[in-house]
C-alpha cells in the first residue's frame, strides 16, 4: 500500500449564495465519498486549509514575505485528504466520482516511501 | 481527521441545515431584536459555510446542530462588536449605549419557544399577506429567496425586494419577536395558521413534480404547525384542527398518482398506499381538536378529509354526512369553491342530475371563470349521467382553462374515455 494526496483546488465557490439546503446537499456528498475510504481504513488524514496565506521568498537577510496565496481563484488549494491505495489505477477509481470535481480540480501525488527497502 | 469512525457518525438528518438555519435565525433574532434580523441571518449563513468548508475534511462534529450554534452565536457577536466599533464614533455624538445582549441561552431547551415567536412577527397582521408569506419561509422555514420564489412560481427579484419591505415594516413599527399575551393570542393566532394552510395548498396542489421546493411546502407546513402543536402557549383547538387537516390530506399524497405520473381520482386510488401512519396521528389531533367551543373552518375540513380517510372505498364513504359537512363549512366561509365541492358531495348523495343542477347555479361567477375543476366536475357527472357528448363538451373546456401538465393528461384521458363510449 501506498500513500497519496489528494489536493482540492478551487474550492472557492460561491457557496455564500446557496440555501441551507443546497448546502446539505453538496456536503452529503462529500461526506458519502469520505465514508467509503474511511470504513476500508484507508483515510489517514485531512484537512481544510484557511483561505488566507502568506508567501516566503529570499536567501537569509533578503527574505520578503508576502500576503499570498497567488494562484487564480481555480488553483487555490483549497484542502487535502491524504489517502491510502494500492496504485495509481486504485486512487484514481476511488476519484472517479469525487464531488470536488463539479467545482474544482483535484490533484494527486504519491508520497514516495523514505523506507530503506525502497 | 481522527482514527477511522464509522460513517453512521457521518450521517446527516434530513433537512438538518434547512431546519436548524429556522430555529438559528429564530433564536439570535429574538434576543438581538427583530431590527437586528439581517445581522441574524447572517450569522447563520456564515455558520452554515463554515460547515460546508470544514466538514468534508474534518468529518461531521458529533453533535451537529449544537456545532452549527455556537458557530453562528460566535459569529453574531463578531458582528455586533463590528457594528459596534462602526458606531463608535456616532456614539460621542448621541451618547447611545452599544449593543447589550447574551446570547448564551440561545441554545437553551426553550428551541420551541423561539421559533414560535418568530412565526407571530412573521405572520404579523400589520404586514401584507404576501410578505407574511415570504418571511416566514425565509427566515423559520431557511429557504433561500430562489427556493421561495420557486415554490411560488415568482421572480427571485419580486421575493427579495417583499422581504425588504417586510423587514422595513418590522423595523419602522418596531414589531417585536415574542409570543402574544393570551388575550391576543386568538386573533394573532388566525394570520399564522393563514400562512401555515397556504404553504399547505400550494404544495398539495397538482404540479409537475418536478418542482421539488414546491413539494416541501407540504412538510415545512406539517412541521410548523407541530411546533405550535407542542407548545403550551398554542396548543389551542384550531392548531390541532388546522394540523389534522393537513396530515389527513398528505396521507393520500403516495396514492394520488400512477407510476407514469397520472393523477388518479379519489375512487381510482388504491387505499392500501394511503399512509396509515399520518390518518392515524391526523385523527388524533382531530379528536383534540374537538376539545375547545370553537369551530374553525379547519376543524369541519379536516372531519371532511378524515370521512375519506376512515372509508374502505368510494362507495362506502359516508357522503350525506360529507354533504352535511360541506353545508356546514359554507357557512363558515363562503365561497364558490366551497359550493361546487358541495355539488359534488350532493351528486354522490341524490345523483348526477342534482349535482350538476347545483353546480349550473354558480356557473356564472366570475371567481370560477378560469377555474378548470368546474367544467372537468360537469364532464365527470355528465359521463356518470350517460351523456359522453355533453361529458366531453365540458371536459373539452376545461382543457382550455390554466392547468398543470398532469391535470391535462387527466382531462385528455378523460376525453378518450368518452369517445369510447
Amino acid at each position: 500500500m501506498a500513500k497519496f494526496l489528494v489536493l482540492a483546488r478551487g474550492t472557492e465557490q460561491r457557496y455564500a449564495n446557496r440555501s441551507p439546503q443546497e448546502m446539505q446537499q453538496v456536503l452529503q456528498k462529500y461526506m458519502a465519498w469520505t465514508a467509503g475510504l474511511r470504513d476500508a481504513g484507508r483515510m489517514l488524514h485531512a484537512e481544510r486549509l484557511k483561505a488566507d496565506g502568506r508567501v516566503v521568498r529570499g536567501a537569509a537577510g533578503k527574505m520578503t514575505v508576502t500576503d499570498g496565496p497567488f494562484a487564480e481563484s481555480k488553483e487555490v488549494l483549497g484542502g487535502f485528504w491524504m489517502v491510502e491505495a494500492a496504485s495509481y489505477e486504485q486512487i484514481q477509481r476511488d476519484l472517479a466520482n469525487h464531488p470536488h470535481l463539479a467545482a474544482g480540480s483535484l490533484e494527486v501525488r504519491e508520497i514516495e516511501d523514505r523506507s530503506a527497502k525502497g | 481527521m481522527e482514527p477511522a469512525a464509522p460513517s453512521e457518525v457521518d450521517a446527516l438528518v434530513e433537512h438538518l441545515f434547512r431546519h436548524s438555519a429556522g430555529r438559528m435565525v429564530s433564536s439570535l433574532a429574538r434576543r438581538l431584536g427583530s431590527a437586528r434580523l439581517d445581522l441574524a441571518e447572517e450569522a447563520v449563513q456564515d455558520a452554515l459555510v463554515r460547515a460546508l468548508r470544514t466538514w468534508p475534511y474534518g468529518g461531521v462534529p458529533t453533535e451537529p446542530a449544537g456545532w452549527l450554534f455556537q458557530v453562528a452565536k460566535h459569529r453574531a457577536l463578531d458582528l455586533l462588536r463590528r457594528e459596534a466599533s462602526l458606531r463608535g464614533k456616532l456614539e460621542i455624538i448621541e451618547g447611545e449605549p452599544g449593543p447589550v445582549v447574551n446570547l448564551d441561552v440561545a441554545d437553551d431547551g426553550a428551541v420551541g419557544d423561539d421559533e414560535l415567536a418568530m412565526m407571530f412577527m412573521c405572520c404579523h397582521p400589520s404586514l401584507p399577506r404576501l410578505g407574511r408569506i415570504a418571511l416566514t419561509l425565509k427566515t423559520v422555514g431557511g429557504f433561500s429567496v430562489e427556493e421561495i420564489a420557486a415554490a411560488f412560481l415568482a421572480e427571485p427579484a419580486a421575493i427579495a425586494q417583499r422581504l425588504v419591505r417586510a423587514k422595513r415594516q418590522i423595523r419602522e413599527q418596531d414589531i417585536p419577536i415574542e409570543i402574544p399575551r393570551s388575550d391576543e393570542i386568538d386573533e394573532r393566532l388566525e394570520s399564522v395558521l393563514d400562512v401555515l394552510y397556504l404553504f399547505f395548498n400550494e404544495g398539495y396542489s397538482v404540479h409537475g413534480g418536478e418542482n421539488l421546493v414546491r413539494a416541501e411546502l407540504c412538510g415545512e407546513a406539517i412541521r410548523l404547525a407541530g411546533i405550535l402543536a407542542r407548545n403550551r402557549r398554542t396548543d389551542l383547538p384550531p392548531v390541532h384542527a388546522l394540523l389534522a387537516l393537513m396530515l389527513l390530506q398528505a396521507s393520500r399524497l403516495p396514492a394520488r398518482v400512477d407510476e407514469a405520473g397520472d393523477l388518479l381520482l379519489l375512487s381510482e386510488q388504491d387505499r392500501a398506499r394511503w399512509d396509515q401512519g399520518l390518518i392515524g396521528e391526523g385523527l388524533r389531533h382531530l379528536e383534540r381538536a374537538a376539545s375547545g367551543a370553537s369551530m374553525t373552518a379547519y376543524h369541519v375540513e379536516a372531519a371532511i378529509a378524515a370521512c375519506h380517510a376512515v372509508a374502505p372505498d368510494e362507495a362506502s364513504t359516508d357522503w350525506a354526512y360529507v354533504l352535511r359537512l360541506y353545508g356546514e363549512l359554507l357557512a363558515l366561509k363562503p365561497s364558490p369553491v366551497v359550493e361546487l365541492n358541495r355539488a359534488i358531495a350532493l351528486a354522490m348523495v341524490e345523483g348526477p342530475t342534482a349535482g350538476i343542477r347545483a353546480i349550473e347555479g354558480i356557473q356564472e361567477h366570475p371567481a370560477l371563470a378560469r377555474y378548470y375543476l368546474l367544467p372537468a366536475a360537469l364532464g365527470a357527472l355528465w359521463l356518470r349521467a350517460g351523456d359522453t357528448t355533453r361529458a366531453a363538451g365540458y371536459y373539452r373546456e376545461a382543457l382550455t382553462r390554466p392547468s398543470s401538465s398532469p391535470e391535462r393528461r387527466f382531462l385528455e384521458k378523460q376525453l378518450e374515455r368518452c369517445a369510447a363510449l
